[in-house]
């Protein structure tokens, strides 16, 4: 039961910590806040499904196809519209409005193409469980946990180890001296939008099998997540992992032990009273003014 | 100082097209008031512009943001319509306690809230208007969950019984200007500074002697009261509340409204509320591409006019004061 436990809270855990991750990276890049990026990750899952099911492609091809669209959506957004704002002379607030609407517009454009019924995701795997420690598990479970250790790792390794990777970082950290040594700022920063979606596309497809494809199952996951990241230290990679996780065993444990009617009411209340005694989070990460 | 004394002719011109635009208003709202759906569209706008002053004065003027007040307005309603099922308190006073237990709540939410900045706010703001909604959805006993509730009784008011939507309206209607005017008066008064220094610089007003605590606290405090009372009015004036009104979009359409008028000024809640109350109204007809057509809307006002519509207003005024050759105040 335990172990079930842990297994369901991790796996949820990473996809918070995955969607939070994308927050961190527009927060660094540009100082901005995204509201769109469950809907991201619902969008991702439709596309996912879509390519899946009504195409029949495999899996790993409907993984990567969602993953480039949804950079390029991420990139068009940054480059189309947020930065068309900014040059605009457009207050910080009013691009929280656009990532509102496009949110909106991701959500009801879904709507419309593909029904608002739940739709069922077909199994990925031929088996129907696999056994860990004594108990089974859906192994579409442990692909969650499984892309979401990957992404982590993989979007670690690309930000230290790549030369555009470092360039990034150093344009999040000094946009001016970046841009003087060179780096291209605004491409860095479409990157990172683009990255940002991208990731919460990819973890949407593999969620879909597990919680099934609907309209709202963005909105949820896309707050949890930004709870994570924030009690995390908003900005901090690792800060989005852990705090993600924090909020999965919570409301994993909370849901199982005490009540799962008020788990989120329980989950949100606790969020504020991590808030009040941590205002900056576990990271310490300063937050700009 | 030469340029603030206006001339005896301009301040005839000015008064003139004030009373201009007042008969122009008065004439639509009183050909409207003939049909109830109109009308009803009318109420919207008017508990929309007290709810957004409300959010106006926490965000526009105090500078912090907020994306759960529809907790205060799901508070609202919710404390006023089982007060007056249950326990049978005349609606007027029901409604009066709503606002002040909306007020209570704000009280608590600012005590933590006060110390947050940015992210950090807006995600206490949105697991507040969450816990709300997810509190109202589950707890059947006394909300009756997702059903909602039914049969919230009408107004009743020295005698006289609210039941058209038209009586509603000159009810809210002159609450949302005695609103208006008393948020001007406010923002022009010592505390209305106080907030205004808060929001532009917390460590210089502290340094002036601002308690920047106390003021964050009532900004919240005044902000929740106001967005409670318009709960309260809207759920006495629809007769049914369930919590799917109350929802984190709710929050957004606030915000939108405001954003969209513009903050920190004196009429764009009224401008917003009233513009995007009749734009999704009239986007009804579309059904299924409502939302849609709403958010594709909004993107397009906000690339026209990036600082939404009094921030357009104040750049024609400036130009055209420009053009008479006078010294243009930044705008604030």
């Amino acid at each position: 039961m335990v172990i079930r436990l842990i297994i369901g809270a991790l796996m949820i855990g990473s996809v918070y910590g995955v969607v939070g991750i994308g927050y961190g990276l527009i927060y660094k890049a540009s100082g901005l806040m995204s509201l769109a990026q469950g809907d991201m990750l619902m969008f991702g899952a439709f596309l996912g499904i879509t390519f899946y099911k009504y195409l029949q492609l495999p899996f790993i091809i409907a993984l990567l196809l969602t993953m480039i669209i949804m950079f390029m959506l991420g990139m068009f957004i940054e480059r189309v519209m947020v930065t068309k704002l900014i040059e605009k002379g457009a207050q910080t607030v009013y691009i929280i409005l656009c990532t509102i609407s496009i949110s909106m517009i991701l959500q009801n454009s879904s709507m419309l193409t593909w029904g608002s019924n739940v739709l069922q995701f077909p199994a990925i795997f031929n088996s129907a469980s696999v056994k860990i420690f004594g108990v089974s598990v859906a192994p579409e479970n442990l692909l969650v946990l499984g892309v979401g250790i990957i992404i982590m790792v993989a979007l670690q390794l690309f930000l230290t180890k790549t030369k555009f990777g470092i360039s990034m970082r150093a344009a999040a950290q000094d946009e001016v001296a970046a841009s003087a040594l060179g780096i291209n700022v605004p491409l860095t920063k479409g990157t990172a939008w683009g990255i940002a979606s991208m990731l919460a596309g990819a973890i949407g497809v593999v969620v879909g099998p597990v919680f099934g494809v609907y309209m709202s199952m963005g909105a949820m996951i896309g707050q949890k997540a930004f709870a994570g990241a924030v009690v995390g230290g908003y900005g901090n990679m690792f800060g989005a992992i852990i705090g993600g996780v924090f909020f999965g065993f919570l409301e994993t444990f909370v849901s199982a032990y005490l009540t799962s009617n008020y788990k989120d009411f329980i989950t949100f209340g606790i969020l504020i009273i991590v808030m009040i005694l941590m205002p900056k989070g576990i990271f310490n990460e300063e937050v700009m003014e | 100082m030469e340029q603030n004394k206006k001339s005896a002719g301009q301040i005839i011109n000015e008064k003139k097209f004030l009373i201009l635009e007042i008969i122009i208003v008065a004439l639509i709202t009183a050909y409207m008031l003939r049909g109830t759906y109109p009308s009803l569209i009318l109420c919207f706008i008017c508990i929309n512009t007290i709810a957004v002053t409300g959010l106006d004065i926490l965000f526009g003027y105090t500078g912090q943001v907020s994306f759960g007040h529809a907790g205060f307005y799901a508070i609202g309603a919710y404390t006023s319509s089982i007060l007056s099922i249950k326990l049978g308190i005349p609606v007027v006073i029901s409604m009066i306690i709503a606002a002040l237990v909306s007020m209570f709540f704000g009280f608590v939410i600012a005590i933590p809230a006060s110390k947050l900045v940015k992210h950090f706010l807006s995600l206490l703001t949105i697991a507040f208007g969450n816990m709300v909604y997810i509190f109202l959805s589950v707890t059947k006993d006394l909300t009756n969950g997702f059903s909602g509730i039914l049969n919230i009784p009408n107004l009743n008011l020295f005698g006289f019984r609210f039941k058209s939507n038209q009586s509603y309206f000159f009810l809210f209607a002159a609450v949302a200007i005695l609103v208006l005017i008393g948020k001007k008066r406010l923002i022009h008064s010592r505390f209305g500074r106080a907030l205004i220094a808060v929001r532009e610089n917390p460590h210089a007003a502290a340094g002036m002697g601002i308690n920047v605590k106390y003021y964050k606290v009532m900004a919240f405090a005044l902000s929740a009261l106001l967005t409670g009372l318009a709960g309260a009015f809207y759920a006495h004036l629809i007769g049914f509340i369930s919590p799917d009104g109350f929802n984190n979009n709710q929050s957004n359409v606030f915000m939108t409204m405001l954003l969209f008028g513009g903050i920190a000024s004196s009429f764009g809640p009224l401008i917003g509320s009233t513009i995007l109350t009749i734009v999704t109204e009239v986007m009804q007809g579309f059904v299924r591409y409502q939302m849609l057509l709403y958010a594709i809307f909004i993107l397009l006002v906000l690339f026209c006019m990036p600082n939404g519509v009094s921030g357009v207003i104040a750049n024609i005024k400036s130009r055209i004061a420009k053009r008479k050759g006078k010294k243009v105040e930044p705008r604030a």
